[in-house]
């Protein structure tokens, strides 16, 4: 079996595996991408390339461990292999201030004659407010082309501003990966939209010896399909990154990412009602799922999304427990517009007449009767 | 032996009309329930505790159909949660408070969280104590929950705990464990997860050939 087999053999086991056999540890997520791409390296032709991408993420609350590879088959046959891990610890917050550790090391490979490795670790200090924060950092290790490491030396400087619906990044990186020096300022965005989120970074090399100069960005979408499968669209220009080895490139992809759930513990919510288990223990017909829709300065909207129901009432403490029917708005969604005041408040929802049934949207909890109730927040 | 029987039912009658006259929503209860209930609620007021989540819980057996002594008892659990909140957050929480409050000490956070939360924020902090008990349901561990929303107390509006506890549910429901979901979510409010700041998580750029 040839390297390239072996390589493959392995990634098509950890991506089945990551599908087949849920994640071992309760915090451990995993994805595995299958895409397919057009790419143009910098002094390369155009070529035509399938991707499958497996990564790991386990998660404390104090760090993170991530592992990602990427197996590519280009059109003329040849292979590429890449492979990282990387993990960060956080350290407590001391007011606004927190420090982060983290390293990182990765290797690629392509046909039989470009290996490439690095080993980095990095310390970020951190201030942090809700809404804006910025860091500052230093980047220390090796990197090796195929011949003797190179030392890695890196310092950067970053803010971020969280708005309503975006959230904005602007850096900049000085790094010198043995003689080759360069000078990145990159701002990126990214904002969510229903199931789409969105990603974009522009960012310019504004100075270089022996790194190259340019403009350079990238964008993608995702749309998620479900808990489990997501597709991704993603595409523009990254520039060398001599750490890693990657070479500057235009590309286009489009990926179906597939998502493991990892065991639940204790779950109380769920993004869908479960069938079959009304507020009172008894069955319920269907599913339905509550959406409060809360503007300070009218009355809370409830909206109630759920298929094939010819009547849809709530009750709660803020109808003193009485059913009141919703009005149909559309295809499957009911509504009402009710004053309902701040603070924390009890709901069933009732479809044709069946049995009450705490809808998906709301806390389930126990409601001293022998069955369960929704809780939600007005703020 | 039949005049004592008749004397009970005469008091029991007395005691239902009376809770009727003082809130006419308890005519919705039984006759067993009704005097237990106007009982406790007495008692409440009487303790200068809120009475409307009483009548509320009670007026939640009713539609469901449960027993009376079953209603009886869910109010006066509730009644008891109530003054263990007051307790804590003092004569002047808000009726609201004190219900979250009493939500928060029934999911098994400790009187000193509540009385950390109240000397951390000036504002109302009802929405701290209702996130912080949702959590809990969630599933997450209630040190985690509690430290999660003590961190963002002092600062944080109420939307943002809003969108912290969305967050939590939204990854959980992912599949991320309860825990790991609220400290992504800790980082997505302060913005180190959104915004790939995390020095040694960045994921690559998804699709990047």
């Amino acid at each position: 079996m040839t390297a390239g087999r072996r390589a493959w053999a392995a990634s098509a086991a950890a991506g089945w595996s990551l599908l087949t056999v849920r994640a071992p540890a309760a915090q451990t997520t995993g994805t595995f991408d299958i895409g397919m791409s057009t790419v143009r390296y910098d002094g390369f032709l155009a070529s035509g390339a399938a991707s499958v991408t497996p990564g790991v993420r386990w998660e404390r609350p104090n760090g993170t461990l991530t592992a990602r590879g990427t197996y590519l088959r280009f059109e003329s046959g040849h292979r590429s292999l890449q492979g990282s891990v990387a993990g960060s610890f956080f350290m407590p917050a001391a007011h606004r201030w927190r420090g982060e550790f983290s390293a990182g090391a990765g290797a690629s490979r392509y046909v039989d004659f470009a290996s490439f490795w690095h080993a980095v670790g990095e310390a970020r200090l951190h201030f942090m407010e809700s809404e804006r924060g910025a860091w500052v950092s230093g980047t220390a290790g090796r990197a090796s082309y195929g011949s003797a490491p190179r030392t890695v030396l890196a310092a950067g400087a970053g803010a971020w501003l969280r708005l309503p619906e975006l959230t904005l990044r602007v850096s900049a990186n000085l790094s010198h990966v043995g003689d080759t020096s360069y000078t990145d300022v990159e701002s990126s965005a990214r904002t969510a939209w229903g199931q789409v989120t969105l990603d974009a970074t522009l960012g310019a090399r504004v100075w270089s010896r022996g790194g190259g100069r340019g403009m350079y960005g990238e964008t993608s979408a995702a749309l998620s399909l479900g808990e489990r499968i997501a597709i991704v669209l993603s595409g523009g220009r990254y520039p060398t990154d001599p750490i890693s080895g990657s070479i500057a490139a235009r590309y286009l992809t489009v990926a179906i990412r597939i998502q493991t759930v990892s065991p639940r513990h204790t779950m109380s919510r769920g993004s869908m009602a479960p069938r079959g288990s009304g507020a009172d223990g008894t069955d319920a017909p269907t599913a339905a799922r509550l959406e409060v829709q809360v503007d300070r300065s009218r009355p809370v909207r409830l909206v109630v999304h759920v298929a094939d129901a010819s009547r849809v009432e709530v009750a709660g403490d803020f109808t003193d427990w009485q059913p009141l029917a919703l009005n149909r708005t559309g295809g499957d969604l009911w509504e009402v517009v009710l004053p309902i005041t701040s603070g924390v408040h009890r709901i069933d929802i009732r479809i044709d007449g069946a049995a009450w049934m705490v809808p998906a949207g709301t806390t389930r909890a126990p409601d001293d009767y022998g069955g369960d109730v929704g809780i939600f927040v007005v703020p | 032996m039949p005049r004592s029987l008749a004397a009970a039912g005469a008091l029991a009658a007395l005691l239902a009309a009376t809770a009727v006259a003082q809130d006419p929503r308890l005519g919705r209860l039984d006759a067993t329930a009704r005097p237990l209930v106007a009982g406790v609620i007495d008692s409440a007021r009487a303790a200068g505790l809120p009475t409307e989540p009483l009548v509320q819980r009670a007026l939640e057996g009713a539609t469901k159909g449960a027993p009376g002594t079953l209603i009886a008892s869910a109010v006066q659990r509730l009644a008891a949660d109530l003054g263990r909140a007051r307790a804590v957050l003092g004569a002047g929480a808000t009726p609201p408070e004190l219900e979250a409050g009493a939500a928060a000490l029934r999911a098994g956070a400790g009187p000193a969280v509540l009385a950390q939360l109240r000397r951390s924020r000036r504002q109302t902090i009802t929405v701290p104590l209702a996130v912080l008990a949702d959590l809990v349901a969630s599933g997450v561990p209630v040190d985690s929950a509690a430290a999660a929303v003590l961190a963002l107390a002092a600062s944080a509006r109420d939307a943002d705990l809003i969108d912290l506890r969305r967050a939590v549910e939204r990854d959980i429901a992912l599949g991320a464990a309860p825990t790991a979901a609220t400290a992504a979510a800790m980082a997505g409010v302060f913005g180190a997860d959104a915004l790939h700041v995390n020095a040694g998580a960045r994921d690559a750029r998804p699709g990047r050939p």
